[in-house]
């Protein structure tokens, strides 16, 4: 049993969700397609990207102080 | 004597506004033009021949009266609950806000459109009303998740539908179609009654053949004006990472030869943080949906999509934190461009319809799932709010169509009409007019 494996198997379960081989096996696909573009925006560098505090997403973003 | 459907939806406006068509005519003829195009297609699952008679009986004056509108499974209507392409209702019958623009433009709802189930896909091959095919070649996807609304316009059994795009289900099936589908910026189509109320990306908007016939739909459904002007001077913004890059040849030369044409000044642009906009926009699209996902509505599913939301309910927390400060971060990158820029242009898809039996895209780096490679064209949209728009301007040699998408700055709706209304006079019309091999049934 791989990282991944292991990894989906003891997260399901500790929520209380049955996984079986098949879905590993789609999980598994799902994780080569999305899986390096979730992990390269988990490193990437963020931090000088403020929120955006409240989002509407309907209008232009607000600049500081902008009622 | 022309079938009604054949006719654009401002001609039939205008026509049962004169007294020239018969809008009950126009109804019958509309509803045995579904019964017999569309069992390929199955793109309209449901027809309301009693609750159309009646909205009809009852119909204002208006700009839209007596005209039929397919509207997408997703709407609460006042004798149905949406099903959003499960088997059941997800919400019971009511008056949803979009229903209520069409009733009071005096509108018909002649039946509502086959989608991706939950809208959850951009090829609309899981449904519990069957695949949706694709007026081209109903072997291949008519597209997700607003893929029947899509088929049902470019087969015209209707001339106009409403469709939802939370990832690009608007303009995504339009391209696959080769019709004009409008995402509109977010919240001038407001959403009550709709079943992803709470969904931050998702925008309705009308989809139709042209760009005129989506002014007209577009307008009843947002509730105001969408003045025309000259859309032949516009300054395009052309973003080549990464939305021009890994595209199949064709569409690639397709959606560069039309923007040559257009005479628009077109200047290369980089959007800080692009490259992360496809899976910013999944997180957004898969994380904010996940609560309304329960045992009932995973029974319903089939074993890819429920491993799929396993998949997705072990995606760290710290990912939607990450994805909205890109959110964040395009929004206020865009914001500067749209001073700079009217529209901004990428081909709405990478490649074209794939087929229904295995929905995988030949891309230069490889085969992808369709919804992977469409996502990262449109997600970009649904992120920022923007409005966004797929104009017709090729056929690929797999004979289905191709589409160039324009986006604008927030509420600027109008502009992009005028831009699609522009490319569809220096491509002469040649592709919002062709006609799909159903459609050119005797009918």
């Amino acid at each position: 049993m791989d990282s991944f494996e292991l990894y989906v198997r003891n997260g399901l379960e500790l929520r209380g969700i049955d996984v079986d081989d098949k879905d590993i096996a789609v999980m598994r696909a799902a994780d080569a397609v999305y899986g390096p573009a979730i992990r390269s925006l988990m490193e990437a560098d963020l931090g000088s990207a403020a929120p955006e505090i409240p989002l509407d997403p309907g209008s232009p973003p607000r600049e500081a102080g902008e009622p | 004597m022309t079938h009604p459907q054949d006719l654009s939806l401002r001609d039939q406006a205008a026509g049962v506004a004169s007294g020239e068509l018969d809008p009950g005519e126009v109804l019958a003829a509309t509803l045995a033009r579904i019964e017999e195009r569309d069992g390929q297609l199955r793109s309209v699952p449901s027809v309301f021949p009693e609750e159309s008679q009646r909205m009809l009986a009852e119909a204002p004056r208006g700009p839209l009266h007596g005209v039929p509108i397919a509207v997408k499974d997703m709407f609460r209507l006042p004798w149905r609950g949406p099903r959003d392409g499960t088997p059941r209702e997800q919400l019971p019958p009511g008056e949803s806000a979009a229903y209520r623009r069409l009733k009071e433009a005096g509108a018909v709802v002649v039946g509502v459109t086959n989608m991706h189930f939950w809208g959850a896909g951009s090829t609309g091959h899981v449904s519990a009303y069957g695949p949706v095919g694709n007026p081209w070649d109903p072997s291949r996807c008519g597209g997700g998740s607003s893929g029947g609304s899509a088929a049902a316009v470019g087969a015209r059994l209707v001339a106009g539908a409403v469709g939802v795009d939370g990832g690009g289900s608007i303009r995504l099936p339009a391209a696959y179609c080769g019709i004009t589908g409008l995402k509109c910026t977010f919240g001038v189509v407001p959403l009550q009654g709709y079943t992803h109320e709470f969904a931050s990306m998702d925008a309705a908007g009308p989809m139709c053949r042209d760009a005129a016939d989506t002014r007209l739909l577009g307008e009843t459904l947002a509730g105001r004006q969408l003045p025309a002007s000259d859309g032949s001077a516009l300054r395009v913004g052309i973003v080549r990472e990464p939305f021009w890059t890994d595209l199949g040849p064709e569409v690639e030369r397709a959606s560069e030869e039309a923007l040559e044409n257009t005479g628009w000044t077109l200047q290369e642009v980089e959007l800080d943080g692009a490259e992360h906009a496809q899976i910013a926009a999944v997180a957004r699209l898969t994380l904010e949906a996940l609560h309304t996902i329960d045992d009932e509505h995973l029974a319903d599913a089939d074993p890819i999509m429920r491993a799929l939301v396993k998949y997705e309910r072990l995606l760290p927390a710290e990912l939607l934190v990450r994805a909205d400060l890109i959110r964040a971060k395009l929004r206020r990158a865009l914001a500067g461009l749209f001073q700079r820029c009217d529209v901004i242009a990428w081909p709405t898809v990478p490649a074209p319809a794939p087929p229904i039996e295995a929905p995988v895209v030949e891309l230069p780096s490889g085969h992808y799932p369709a919804d992977a490679a469409n996502v990262r064209q449109s997600g970009f949209g649904n992120l920022a709010g923007i409005p966004g728009i797929n104009v017709p301007v090729g056929l690929h040699s797999a004979g289905v169509p191709i589409g160039l998408q324009l986006q604008a700055g927030w509420g600027e709706e109008a502009v992009l009409l005028d831009a699609a209304e522009h490319v569809e006079r220096v491509t002469e019309r040649a592709y919002v007019d062709a006609l799909p091999p159903l459609a050119g049934m005797p009918a």
